[in-house]
């Protein structure tokens, strides 16, 4: 199961939150007056994520560069590596007899000369897992903003990335307007994606029988959205953003390794069906966010709504307070709850009885549950207007159905909890 | 039922929103207008005067002093007069903008926020071109490097104009 | 046509914040000092903001909001 980078943030709802031609650095340096006074901005990050049970691993270095090239006129570019490795949920739930499943990049089910069949066995009881996943992707953003008259910020940017089964192109463009003495700005932003799918071994027919091992070839879906947003300035320490989100998918928007159990009426595995999405996804969000300062102290609190046309729901409340510690050292714990509802087309398992759905998926994230993430970060001020700073999170998922009353799923947990450690070292720099 | 709870969530949002929303409405009284014993412009006529404001979180402002520092060194004798009046509530703010930044003109300070009341200052920074007899000759809002140029162009003409 | 209710929770904001006569709300431009604060800024952290998205995007279903959503497998 891969971790995939979306867009990179739109910097347009900074605009208002400072006086008229303030720099993103507001920290003071002596420096030579014909340009801007600390121009180049470095970020170096190593992100560390680690699942539970055996399963996703990541270390993803990040390296960003930042350009004032005077009067705001702002050149951002960052790359970012992510190497991949441990097992990955196939989607089929626990089952009272071993199963054996083929992993992905294998050309046949069962050993034949001239294909390559690699296969796993779960034993009884366990999550099926694929234990040989391994990813390594390589993303690159590029963005540029500039004013337009002393009102006015036009930014505009692309993205790519690729990995063995996975391309991905993206552009956007976005405009944001002050007014009311810049205390009010209203943002306006459409983004356009296009994404090629080559799962390893190739890309299953959707919906088809796991025993055929149907394949076939590289598909593309993409993705066209749109953001339109308000930030006010509400008091001289509050400053709050309201965003509404829009997007619209087509294409291949299936999970080409996900298959899902098809059971008997006591529960018994039958066999297994690559998994079927639809071929469209309308999503929506609305999202607010404050910034309200307490003296030295600064609390950021976000709520987000969001809702699709595969009939997920979710609601999102992140919590962060910023703590100066005083001599450059700050503290910051950081909490978040998330919800959501599971797509209409989800289900545990199938029922080799009656008729088989249109759609169906197994995958853990398209159902209801329920998620918690608490953290803490530590920051330290270093030369050249620096910042050193350790995050260390934990992640939960709870998710709602885990258990079945059939005969066979008796006792097993059959979509268990989700934890994760997060780890991030980041170090600012200016020049 | 899925229904019903988001509904339910909604309304408690919306109910939360409004409570905020009200609070918020009421509005502080502003401050009676004054800064005549801050500056005093009258005492100035006969010279040009460019009058700016500027807070120590001004990142333009940066820039924009040894630039007025040059235009004081290069026209002082000419009559021209640099005023820059701070704004910044902590005076400690202040001072530590000046250690980083050191200013050869008259600095004014004025943590209420009279003057740029007064003057009717729409942005940070804002500077303004006054002649000889006391009227405003121009008002710059922010500080570009790249309109710098055209800026001093117009300081010297009005102060050599004769 | 049929509006979402997401869309109609957004109108319904922009109302009552209209209504409150938010052209009255905000700060002289003197008095911007607590809102100049880098870590007043919107988005203080972009790269943190950067790797929790991606972290949320590919362990649920839904993403994006502050920025634009979209990108990744498709596999939500």
């Amino acid at each position: 199961m891969q971790l995939k980078r979306p867009r990179s943030p739109l910097h347009l709802g900074l605009m208002a939150a400072s006086c008229a031609l303030l720099s993103d650095s507001a920290r003071a340096q002596a420096a030579p007056d014909d340009a801007a006074e600390k121009p180049l901005q470095i970020d170096t990050d190593l992100l560390y994520y680690k699942e539970n049970a055996g399963r996703v691993q990541t270390i993803e270095p990040v390296v960003s560069l930042k350009k004032d090239f005077g009067d705001q006129r702002l050149l951002d570019g960052t790359l970012t590596l992510d190497t991949l490795s441990g097992a990955t949920p196939n989607g089929a739930i626990p089952s009272r007899k071993p199963q054996t499943f083929a992993s992905p990049s294998s050309t046949s089910l069962t050993p034949k000369p001239g294909y390559k069949t690699t296969l796993y066995t779960i034993a009884p009881g366990d999550l099926p897992q694929d234990p040989h996943f391994k990813e390594r992707r390589v993303a690159g953003d590029l963005d540029w903003s500039q004013p337009i008259g002393l009102d006015n910020t036009v930014s505009y940017g692309g993205h790519a990335s690729t990995e063995h089964d996975f391309d991905s192109v993206a552009v956007h463009v976005g405009l944001s307007h002050d007014f009311n003495e810049k205390n009010t700005t209203l943002s306006a932003g459409i983004n356009e994606e296009y994404d090629r799918i080559h799962a390893h071994g190739g890309n299953p027919v959707a919906g088809s029988d796991y025993a055929l091992y149907e394949k076939e070839p590289s598909q593309t879906k993409n993705l066209a959205g749109g953001l339109i947003g308000v930030t006010q300035v509400m008091r001289r320490n509050w400053l709050t953003e309201l965003n509404y989100t829009f997007d619209h998918s087509q294409g291949y928007l299936t999970d080409p390794y996900r298959i899902i159990s098809v059971l008997d009426d006591t529960g018994a595995v039958t066999g297994y069906r690559y998994e079927n999405r639809p071929d469209t996804r309308t999503r929506q969000s609305l999202y607010w966010v404050n910034k309200v300062a307490l003296g030295p102290t600064v609390l950021d609190l976000s709520y987000r709504r969001g809702k699709d046309s595969w009939g997920i729901g979710s609601d999102t409340v992140d919590a962060k307070l910023r703590i100066d510690l005083g001599s450059g050292m700050s503290l910051e714990p950081h909490a978040r709850w998330y919800h959501q509802s599971a797509a209409d087309f989800y289900n545990l398992y199938l029922s080799e009885t009656g008729p088989a759905p249109t759609y169906m998926s197994a995958d853990p994230r398209l159902a209801a549950f329920a998620a918690t993430t608490f953290g803490l970060k530590f920051g330290i001020a270093t030369r050249r207007n620096g910042e050193l700073s350790l995050r260390l999170e934990q992640y939960q998922q709870r998710p709602s159905d885990q258990a079945s009353s059939l005969a066979e799923l008796q006792g097993l947990d059959l979509n268990p909890n989700l934890k994760a450690t997060i780890v991030q070292l980041s170090w600012h720099l200016e020049y | 039922m899925r229904r019903r709870a988001g509904a339910g969530r909604r309304h408690a949002f919306t109910a939360l929103l409004a409570a905020v929303l009200l609070l918020v409405a009421i509005s502080p009284p502003a401050p009676a207008a004054s800064g005549a014993e801050l500056l005093d412009l009258a005492a100035f006529k006969g010279q040009v005067v460019y009058l700016d404001f500027w807070a120590s979180w001004c990142a333009p402002c940066r820039q924009s002093f040894p630039w007025m520092n040059r235009l004081q060194g290069e026209l002082g004798r000419d009559g021209l007069v640099v005023i820059a009046v701070n704004v910044d509530r902590e005076r400690a703010d202040a001072d530590r903008f000046l250690h980083e930044h050191p200013a050869q003109f008259r600095i004014v300070y004025d943590p209420d926020g009279l003057l740029p009341e007064k003057f009717g200052v729409r942005g940070m920074p804002t500077s303004f071109l006054i002649d000889r007899s006391g009227h405003v000759q121009a008002r710059h809002e922010g500080f570009l490097v790249r309109d710098r140029d055209a800026l001093t162009q117009q300081v010297r003409a009005l102060v050599l104009a004769h | 046509m049929r509006i979402q209710s997401i869309a109609r929770l957004a109108i319904l904001l922009s109302l009552m914040l209209g209504a409150c006569g938010c052209t009255s709300l905000g700060v002289k431009p003197w008095q911007r000092e607590i809102l100049a604060r880098p870590e007043m800024a919107l988005n203080a952290a972009p790269i943190d903001a950067a790797i929790d998205d991606h972290i949320y995007f590919s362990k649920e279903a839904a993403s994006g909001g502050r920025s634009f959503a979209g990108g990744g497998c498709g596999c939500n």
